[in-house]
C-alpha cells in the first residue's frame, strides 16, 4: 500500500504544486547557467530546474551542512512523505530505504573532481567526499528516519525510480520491512546538462526559438532535463490497518526488462524483448493488458525513446485499443522522480491536462497522448519507464 | 601584525569558511572553546576537513596520528601545533 | 500485495559458476592460488601517478591475457571496470555449463553492484575539459555510469530479463547478489548473473585518502595497530540457478546460497555504529533466511577493511550473533590479501567464501611473514599464517559493512551430494 507522497522539482515543493502543473499541462523550465563554457553553441539552453526553495521546515541548519543537494532533497522528499502519510518522522521498526539516483550528487563529484586534478589529491575534501556518493542520499534518509531496515540504492539511469519502487515492496511483500521510503533523486548542474546536450539528448530550440519536450511528437527532438526528489512511504496492508491510516494507492505489481540492441546512451529497436517484459509484468500481476485504464508514460520527448516506447505499448497491446496515455515527462523533465511523482497522483485520480508539446502525431508511431479532457478515476494504472542503455521497468499500480 | 597574533584569528577564519558553518563568525570562537563534544559540536568529519584546510593554508602536511584530542581540543592547542611546525 | 508468488517452500538456489579477476590476476584459479598462499597483492600504483597521494599501494589488476581483446567484441570501448565485469561473468556462465547466447533470454537477469562504473576513463575526459582543451572525446564518458559494468555483462550475454545495478558503497556486491537471490527464489528469473565490479580511479583514491581511512602499508585486519584500509580493484560473478535445474543439467553445484539479509546503521555517514547492531541485525537477518541457528555456523569471511573503527564494529557484530563462539569461530580477512573491491568486494568475498568451503579449507590472512599482533581489544580468531583445514566446514556467513551505514550478510553452505 502506498500510503504518503514527498516531492519537490520545477514546479515546486509538494505534491500540491506538481498536480497543478500536470493539470495545467504546464513545463515549468529555466535557463541553465551557461557561464563556465561547457554548453556547445546552439545547444539546449533550458531545463526543469527547481526554483531556489527554502528546505529550513524539513532540514535543521545542522543537518544539512554537509549534505549534497541531492541528500537534501531526498530527506525533504522523505519527510515530507511521511506527513502525508500520518507517520512520525523517526521510525521505531525496521523501515527500509530504496532511492534511485541516475547520476548521483554531481555537483561534489565536480567540485571533488576539480580539486583532486586541479590542485592536486590532497586537496580532496573529505565531507565533499563523502556526500558524493550514489548512495549518500539513501544513507542520509536513513539517519533522518532512524530507519534501520535494508537500505539500498538503484542506479539504473531512466529506470532506476520505477525499479526502486519494485525492489521496496518486494522488500515489504517478502516481510523483511513492514515499511519502506522508496523514490529517486536527481539533481541537474550545468556541466551534466552541457554533456547530455553534448550526447544529443536533449531538446534544442526550434524554428520557433521555443525549447519544449515533445512527447510522441512528429518534431520531438529530445528531452527537457529536470532535477528533483520524489519520495513515497510504503507499508503493508496489516501495518496500515493495525495504525489506522489511509492509502493513495496499491502497488499492484513490478517488473523488468533488457533491450540489449540499444547503445550505451541511447535506445535501441528491441520492442518485441520489452513487450514481453511489460506483459509478463502485468501478468504476474494478473492483469491483461485490456485491464489498463491508463498508461503513466515515461516518453520524454526523445526521438528514439519515444519511437521505442510506442512501438512497446503497439506490441503489447496488439489489437485492443490503448488506454489514454498521458506523458508526465512533458511537464517535469527527465530526473529527478516527476515521472514517479505523476504516476502516484494519477492513481490517486489527479486530473491531467493536455501533453505539453504535443501538437502533430507522428505516423511512424501512431499514439496521441491525452487531450486533456476529463478522465474517470483509473482502477488500473500502467508506469513505463525505458532507460538510455537498455534496461526497462514497469510498475502497476491501483486505486486505494 | 606579528605571526604569534595572526595565527589563532586564521585558524578561526579558517574553521568558518571550510566547515560551511553559516550564522557563525570567526569573533565568536574563544581560542579555549572546545571544537569536539561541547562546544563547537564538530565531529570527526570536520576535523579532517579542517586538516586540509590547515594543510593548505599553512604550507604544512599532518600526518594522520597528529589528528586526535589532544591537538584539536581548542584554537589553542592547534595555534601551537602549528606554530610549531611553520 | 500479491504478486503471484508461490507459498510452497522456499526454493533452493545454487551458485553454479563463479569468475573473478582481482590483484591475485584473471580467473578463480589465480585467486584461489593467491588466497591460499596467502599472499598479499599490493604494489605500487601504475594506473596513475600515486605521488601527490597520500598513499602509494593498491592490488591493482594486471594486463589481461592477450587473447581477450579478439574474444570479446567490443572491447575497445569498455571501460576497465566493464572488461572485468564481462570476463568475470564470461567465465562464470562457462563453469556453470551455460551456453551464451541463452536459448530464452528473458529469462536470464543480471543484478550488479559498483560504487565507480567508468569513474576511472571520466576522470580522463574531465582533465582535459578542466584544462580547457577543444577536442573531447565524450565517448570516454559514454560508460561513465554506475550501470556501466552490470550493462555491459548483459549486453555481452544477450540477457533480456531483468537488469539492475546497485550502489551502496561496499555492500553493492552482497546486496546485489541477494537481489539475484530473491529474483531466483520467486522464479522472476531462471538464471541469475550476480556480482560486482569496480576499477581504481582518482577519485576513490584520494576521497578515502581525505579520510584518512586507507593504511600506507598493506591494511591489517584486526590486528593491533591497524591504521586503514588497502584498495584493490576487479570483479566478481556468480551465477545463480533453482538448484533442481542444475542437479537435472547434470552439473555439480559449487554452493548454495541459503540466505541474505539487510540492514542499516543509520548512524554516521562514514563512521560505523560502534556497537556494531546493525551489522549484528544483518547476519541474524540472513540466518533467519536460511533457516539456520548460529550455532551452525562454521566461519565468518569478515568484512575485516583494517580500519581501527570497522574492524572494532564487527567484532561487537560478532559477539551479538555468536555469543561466547565469538572468541573461537574462525575469521577469514579477504582484503587482507586483495584489498578493497568497494562496490564489488561484496561479491570477491562471497566468491572467496564458496573457494573455502568447496575446498575444505580457510585461506589466511597473510603468510605469516609479517609478525602481526592480535588485538586483545578485537580477540577474533583470526586465520593467518597458512591455510585452516576445516574439511566439515558446511555453513558459512559473508558479511559486507558499508560506508553510509548499509549492511549485507549472505549465508553460504556446501554443496553436499544428495546421494551421500
Amino acid at each position: 500500500m502506498l500510503t504518503g507522497l514527498g516531492t519537490l522539482g520545477a514546479s515546486g515543493v509538494g505534491a500540491d504544486r506538481l498536480a497543478e502543473a500536470l493539470a495545467a499541462g504546464r513545463p515549468v523550465s529555466r535557463e541553465v547557467d551557461r557561464s563556465a563554457g561547457y554548453h556547445p553553441p546552439e545547444g539546449a539552453r533550458r531545463a526543469c530546474l527547481m526554483p531556489a526553495v527554502q528546505l529550513g521546515s524539513w532540514l535543521s541548519a545542522g543537518e544539512a551542512r554537509r549534505m549534497s543537494p541531492p541528500s537534501k532533497l531526498a530527506v525533504a522528499a522523505a519527510r515530507m512523505a511521511l506527513r502525508c502519510a500520518g507517520l512520525p518522522g523517526t521510525q521505531e521498526e525496521a523501515t527500509a530505504v530504496v532511492v534511485a539516483t541516475a547520476f548521483g550528487p554531481s555537483t561534489n563529484t565536480e567540485v571533488l573532481l576539480k580539486q583532486i586534478l586541479c590542485e592536486g589529491p590532497e586537496s580532496a575534501s573529505p565531507s565533499l567526499f563523502m556526500e558524493s556518493v550514489a548512495n549518500a542520499p539513501a544513507a542520509q534518509i536513513a539517519i533522518a528516519a532512524r530507519a534501520r531496515g535494508p537500505s539500498l540504492t538503484v542506479c539504473q539511469r531512466e529506470a532506476g525510480p520505477l525499479l526502486a519502487l519494485g525492489r521496496a515492496a518486494g522488500e515489504v511483500a517478502r516481510g523483511r520491512a513492514r515499511r519502506a521510503l522508496a523514490g529517486s533523486v536527481d539533481e541537474m548542474t550545468p556541466l551534466l546538462h552541457a554533456l547530455l546536450d553534448r550526447f544529443g539528448a536533449l531538446a534544442r530550440p526550434g524554428a520557433d526559438g521555443q525549447e519544449a519536450a515533445r512527447p510522441f511528437d512528429r518534431r520531438r527532438n529530445g528531452f527537457l532535463a529536470g532535477e528533483g526528489a520524489t519520495m513515497v512511504v510504503l507499508e503493508s496492508e496489516e501495518a496500515l490497518r493495525e495504525r489506522g491510516g489511509r492509502a493513495l494507492a496499491r502497488v499492484l505489481g513490478w517488473g523488468s526488462a533488457f533491450d540489449l540492441t540499444a547503445p550505451v546512451t541511447g535506445w535501441g529497436r528491441g520492442a518485441g524483448t520489452l513487450a514481453r517484459g511489460l506483459l509478463r509484468t502485468l501478468r504476474r500481476a494478473g492483469f491483461e493488458p485490456g485491464d489498463v485504464d491508463l498508461v503513466v508514460s515515461g516518453a520524454s520527448g526523445s526521438r528514439t525513446g519515444d519511437l521505442l516506447e510506442a512501438q512497446v505499448l503497439r506490441e503489447a497491446w496488439g489489437k485492443i485499443p490503448l488506454p489514454p496515455i498521458v506523458a508526465p515527462k512533458s511537464v517535469t523533465g527527465e530526473y529527478g522522480g516527476g515521472l514517479l511523482g505523476a504516476a502516484v497522483l494519477a492513481a490517486a485520480g489527479s486530473a491531467f491536462g493536455p501533453t505539453a508539446g504535443f501538437e502533430e502525431t507522428d505516423p511512424e508511431l501512431g499514439i496521441v497522448p491525452h487531450d486533456g479532457s476529463p478522465l474517470p478515476p483509473p482502477e488500473i494504472v500502467l508506469v513505463t519507464s525505458l532507460a538510455a542503455g537498455g534496461a526497462a521497468a514497469w510498475l502497476v499500480l491501483g486505486r486505494a | 601584525m606579528s605571526e604569534a597574533v595572526a595565527t589563532p584569528a586564521r585558524i578561526k577564519r579558517l574553521i568558518v569558511e571550510s566547515l560551511n558553518l553559516e550564522g557563525m563568525r570567526p569573533e565568536m570562537i574563544e581560542d579555549e572553546t572546545p571544537l569536539f563534544g561541547e562546544g563547537l559540536g564538530l565531529d570527526s568529519v570536520d576535523a579532517l576537513e579542517l586538516v586540509v584546510a590547515l594543510e593548505k593554508e599553512f604550507g604544512i602536511r599532518i600526518r594522520s596520528q597528529e589528528i586526535g584530542r589532544e591537538v584539536f581540543s581548542s584554537v589553542s592547542t592547534l595555534s601551537q601545533f602549528i606554530e610549531g611546525r611553520t | 500485495m500479491q504478486r503471484g508468488e508461490g507459498t510452497g517452500a522456499v526454493r533452493r538456489v545454487a551458485v553454479s559458476g563463479v569468475g573473478a579477476v582481482c590483484g591475485m590476476g584473471w580467473g578463480v584459479a589465480s585467486l584461489w592460488e593467491g588466497l591460499r598462499a596467502g599472499r598479499p597483492a599490493f604494489a605500487p600504483l601504475r594506473r596513475f601517478d600515486p605521488s601527490r597521494h597520500r598513499t602509494r599501494l593498491a592490488a591493482e589488476v594486471g594486463e589481461p591475457p592477450a587473447h581477450l581483446s579478439r574474444a570479446i567484441p567490443g572491447w575497445r570501448r569498455l571501460s576497465i571496470a566493464d572488461r572485468f565485469a564481462v570476463f568475470a561473468a564470461g567465465e562464470a556462465v562457462e563453469r556453470a555449463g551455460l551456453a551464451f547466447p541463452y536459448p530464452s533470454p528473458d529469462e536470464v537477469g543480471v543484478y550488479f553492484g559498483s560504487s565507480t562504473g567508468g569513474m576511472y576513463e571520466s576522470e580522463l575526459f574531465f582533465a582535459d575539459l578542466l584544462r580547457g582543451r577543444r577536442r573531447l572525446r565524450l565517448s570516454a564518458l559514454a560508460s561513465q555510469q554506475v550501470n556501466g559494468p552490470g550493462d555491459a555483462v548483459a549486453r555481452h550475454l544477450g540477457v533480456a530479463g531483468p537488469v539492475e545495478t546497485l550502489s551502496s558503497a561496499c555492500a553493492s556486491g552482497a546486496l546485489a547478489l541477494a537481489a539475484a537471490l530473491d529474483a531466483v527464489r520467486c522464479g522472476e528469473v531462471e538464471v541469475a548473473i550476480a556480482g560486482g565490479a569496480d576499477s581504481l580511479c582518482q577519485l576513490t583514491y584520494a576521497g578515502f585518502n581525505s579520510l584518512r581511512s586507507v593504511d600506507e602499508a598493506p591494511c591489517r585486519p584486526f590486528r593491533a595497530g591497524r591504521a586503514g584500509m588497502s584498495f584493490g580493484e576487479g570483479a566478481a560473478v556468480l551465477v545463480l540457478e533453482p538448484l533442481e535445474r542444475v542437479l537435472a543439467r547434470g552439473t555439480e553445484p559449487l554452493a548454495e546460497l541459503a540466505g541474505a539479509g539487510a540492514s542499516c546503521d543509520a548512524h554516521h555517514m562514514t563512521a560505523p555504529d560502534p556497537a556494531g547492531t546493525g551489522a549484528a541485525a544483518a547476519v541474524e537477518a540472513a540466518l533467519a533466511d536460511a533457516g539456520l541457528a548460529p550455532e551452525a555456523v562454521d566461519f565468518v569471511n569478515a568484512h575485516g577493511t583494517g580500519t581501527p573503527l570497522n574492524d572494532a564494529a564487527e567484532w561487537r557484530a560478532l559477539q551479538q550473533v555468536f555469543g561466547e563462539r565469538s572468541r573461537e569461530i574462525p575469521l577469514v580477512a579477504t582484503k587482507a590479501l586483495v584489498g578493497h573491491l568497494l562496490g564489488c568486494s561484496g561479491a570477491l568475498e562471497a566468491v572467496a567464501t564458496i573457494l573455502c568451503l568447496r575446498y575444505g579449507e580457510l585461506h589466511p590472512a597473510s603468510n605469516g611473514a609479517e609478525g602481526y599482533e592480535a588485538d586483545p581489544d578485537v580477540p577474533v580468531s583470526l586465520v593467518t599464517g597458512e591455510p585452516l583445514p576445516l574439511p566439515d566446514a558446511r555453513t558459512a556467513v559473508s558479511t559486507s559493512l558499508a560506508f553510509g551505514g548499509s549492511n549485507a550478510a549472505l549465508v553460504f553452505s556446501r554443496w553436499m551430494d544428495r546421494a551421500a
